[in-house]
């Protein structure tokens, strides 16, 4: 079949009121799921899943891939707004999506939120389209070695989200992989940390910590001081983001996309590392480093563009390998499976149609997208202009009722507050907590690689440089240390009172 | 205890000890699935549902409780009110295999009580494609001699004691350790790990392997029923003169908590019998590759208990058991 017959095929599976309705519907729940705090672009897409076993196959994906692109963009909405990252992959957009709005910027940070997103959506969609194939075995070439070096580089972020404070951030990254550890072990399968509680042994759950470490401080901190806000106005207003905004930060939008395509396309990895990633490579070659986790907009541009980059990728080892490459591709399987249908390469010749009529509507997505989103950051709006002493009560249940439903357990709730009280002594000692979560997200991933990649060798670490891959991280990470090295040490040369700005 | 006991005296009292049990379900029923949604328990769970909300007649509310091998939803039951509104969807990995490795699981069989087993997936042994070994003999061959490493989807999940179990039935002396278990995070990664290399096989679900399979991407040693399995081209355990493999198989089942009453279990039955006679329940598990098959709750009972002492024996022979 040509490549013509193929895309009418596709046409004419997806060329129908239903299949589009429920790509519109998807990214509607997608949106809303998403910008709920605790509720996550995950839960929403679990949720959807029991609806779509009656539907046809491709009405069914799609409604569940809607949910999915709505979902890592509603994220962002909540993280500007109020500082809770609907979703983990957003948490990034807080350091500078928050500062934002507390400018009362907020509708300039949705604004670019929503463009960045949107471009990394088409241009992930692309790159699933055109090179799904080669990217998927550049996936499979990546085990545990390659992993680990991967993740190993990926730890430098902690020098570039640490703010001025870099032993600030060791300091709040060694917490958060000192948490990560909490759990069974995964070679031994023995307790770590439990204290003998089964809550425990499932590890500290990932949301319930996110929404801890970020929304509850502020909650206590208004507690705190009840008045600390007043004389601060804090709308939406009238600014939007400009043309001028969009081109200044596309060189990061288009950096942050490939990231995300090439990190959703290798199974395992997420949406959050990439986005954190994308952040620190945009602040690292921008002329505006310094205002980085003040209030940037191509900070929020880079974390978006992250974030979304990898929503299309990671259909690549789903529809190429049939391997999930997160949590939430790992629900859409199910779907696919509920249908009769076997993701993997013989797809590609079987069901030709459905590939090309999820490449269709993949597409379409993009500019819905941007239809529903445009609406919700008007409707969100309100959120900015309502009074603190009504938002932040209600922000609080949300978190609370979030929480809870993720597991349907109370004991999340309880990790969630203590959490806030960690997060809200950090605040006060100007601990970042962005170094604490992205340790906490890739310590695991750390550690479970390197252990792998030693059962591998039979203990030995010469495996650790056994391709070029890992020869290119390992020069990554070198020159990435030697640049922060070089960095610190200037700072150092040129005063010892810089370190301390954000005191003023 | 003593609404228990006023609530008992009022329905004797009334003459209508039977009929109050006779009216459950007054409520709607929490059904608790320890797996996270989109995996084999899940997608098995809500299938079912829908077919066995009609049979109850009264709303199942499902719950994905995860966490620790289906220990945090286990315990969830375990811990609730034995009054029928609370149960679980078992599996093997939470309710076998995990009891039969794990000493400090905070559960044990005798905390539940199980009221129907209603799926069996049978267990395949496959290999990368691209790898060289071409049937069963071959990676025998290479156990004893270079050696040979096997993913799973954790320590103490059933593709872990599956590897263990078929190496120690072929004859590979010290199974447990001869070859090198390279645990990953989930069964998707399992598989991932065997498809790029970094394990040489992976015993699990078929119904986890079979699109691998039929995409040309894996190749099927074996499988463990005493059938061979659609989709696959391997011959059976039987055929390779290893019978007792049978005993390893996944299935999902109903339990609720150990005091569970007569009358609620027995309603159970009834229901499931029902619920599994819907041809397109039917017809939907078995295109994933399940073996509908509704057991009693005695049965399931007797079924559960028979294969924890199987893999007890292994874990106790091969000490594989995890202390601490």
């Amino acid at each position: 079949m040509s490549f013509l017959d193929s895309l009418a095929a596709g046409l004419s599976l997806v060329g129908n009121i239903e299949a589009f309705l429920a790509l519109f519907i998807g990214v509607v729940i997608g949106v809303i799921g998403g910008a709920i705090p605790g509720m996550s672009a995950t839960m929403a897409v679990a949720l959807t899943l029991p609806f779509t076993f009656a539907m046809q196959p491709i009405t069914g994906i799609l409604l569940l891939l809607g949910v999915y692109k709505g979902g890592i963009f509603g994220g962002s909405i909540p993280a500007i707004l109020i500082k809770t990252p609907g979703t983990p992959a957003s948490s990034a957009t807080i350091l500078d999506g928050y500062p934002l709005a507390e400018r009362g910027e907020a509708g300039r940070a949705l604004g670019m939120a929503l463009w960045a997103s949107c471009t990394a959506d088409v241009i992930s969609n692309l790159a699933l389209i055109l090179f799904a194939g080669w990217l998927a075995s550049f996936a499979l070439s990546f085990g545990p070695p390659e992993f680990f070096t991967l993740i190993l580089f990926s730890l430098t972020i902690i020098a570039g989200v640490s703010g001025d404070s870099l032993l600030r951030g060791a300091l709040s990254a060694l917490l958060g992989l000192l948490l990560a550890t909490i759990g069974l072990d995964l070679v031994y399968g023995t307790n770590r940390f439990t204290f003998g509680d089964p809550n425990m042994m499932g590890g500290l759950n990932f949301i319930a910590v996110l929404i801890g470490l970020f929304a509850i401080p502020e909650i206590l901190a208004m507690v705190w001081h009840p008045t600390a806000h007043v004389g601060k106005t804090r709308s939406l207003g009238k600014n939007w983001v400009s043309f001028a905004d969009y081109r200044r930060s596309f060189k990061s939008i288009v950096r942050g996309s490939f990231i995300g395509v090439f990190l959703g396309s290798i199974p395992g990895i997420g949406a959050a590392p990439s986005a954190f990633l994308s952040y620190s490579e945009a602040r690292r070659t921008s002329k505006n480093r310094e205002n980085f986790g003040k209030g940037e907009i191509e900070g929020v541009a880079a974390s978006e563009a992250g974030n979304n980059g990898v929503a299309g990728a990671t259909l690549i080892p789903l529809l190429a390998l049939g391997v999930p490459g997160d949590v939430i591709t790992a629900i859409i399987i199910g779907a696919f499976m509920i249908h009769g249908l076997q993701p993997g390469p013989m797809m590609f010749i079987l069901n030709v149609d459905i590939i090309y009529g999820l490449f269709i509507g993949l597409i379409v997505s993009s500019l819905f997208l941007f239809m529903v989103g445009s609406v919700a950051i008007r409707g969100f709006k309100y959120v900015a202009d309502l009074p603190r002493r009504i938002l932040i009560p209600a922000v609080l249940v949300l978190c609370i009722y979030g929480v809870f439903a993720v597991n349907n357990n109370i004991f999340d709730v309880g990790v969630m507050f203590a959490m806030g009280w960690v997060g809200f002594v950090m605040m006060r000692y100007r601990v970042p907590p962005a170094p604490f979560l992205i340790a906490f997200i890739l310590g695991p991933l750390l550690e479970d690689n390197f252990r792998q990649a030693m059962l591998m060798s039979g203990s030995d670490p010469t495996i650790l440089i056994r391709g070029p891959i890992t020869w290119f991280f390992w020069a990554m990470t070198v020159v990435t240390i030697v640049a922060i090295v070089r960095a610190g040490v200037g700072a150092f040369r040129r005063g010892p009172g810089r370190g301390r700005a954000p005191e003023a | 205890m003593t609404l228990k006991t006023m609530g008992a005296v009022c329905a004797l009292s009334l003459g209508l000890a039977g009929a109050a049990w006779a009216e459950y379900p007054e409520r709607p029923i929490n059904m608790v699935i320890p797996y996270g949604a989109g995996g084999a328990t899940d997608i098995s769970a809500r299938t079912i549902s829908e077919p066995l909300g009609k049979a109850v007649g009264k709303p199942l509310v499902m719950a994905n409780v995860t966490g620790a091998g289906g220990a945090t939803g286990s315990v969830a039951v375990q811990n609730a009110k034995e009054d029928g509104y609370t149960m679980l969807f078992a599996r093997v990995g939470s309710h076998s295999v995990n009891p039969a490795m794990k000493a400090t699981l905070p559960y044990t069989l005798e905390d539940f009580r199980f009221v129907t087993v209603y799926e069996i997936n049978p267990f395949a042994c496959v290999v990368s494609a691209r790898s060289d070994i071409t049937s069963m003999e071959a990676l025998i061959e290479q156990a004893k001699g270079d050696g040979i490493s096997f993913s799973s989807s954790g320590v103490g999940s059933g593709p872990h004691l599956a590897a263990a179990m078929v190496l120690n039935a072929f004859g590979v002396e010290d199974a447990a350790n001869a070859a090198t278990h390279i645990p990953q995070q989930g069964g998707g990664a399992a598989a991932t790990a065997v498809l790029n290399g970094t394990a040489d096989f992976l015993c699990t679900n078929s119904s986890a392997l079979a699109g691998f399979v039929s995409n040309g991407q894996m190749r099927a040693l074996m499988v463990t029923t005493a059938d061979p399995v659609e989709g696959f081209d391997a011959p059976t355990s039987v055929d390779l003169g290893q019978p007792d493999l049978q005993q390893m198989v996944g299935w999902t089942g109903i339990a609720g908590p150990a005091g569970l009453p007569d009358e609620v279990a027995a309603k159970w039955g009834d229901w499931m019998q029902s619920a599994a006679a819907d041809a397109e329940f039917v017809e939907k598990m078995e295109s994933r590759g399940s073996i509908i098959r509704v057991m009693s709750p005695e049965e399931a009972n007797d079924f559960i208990q028979g294969q924890y002492e199987t893999f007890r024996k292994l874990v106790d022979d091969l000490g594989m058991r995890i202390e601490g």
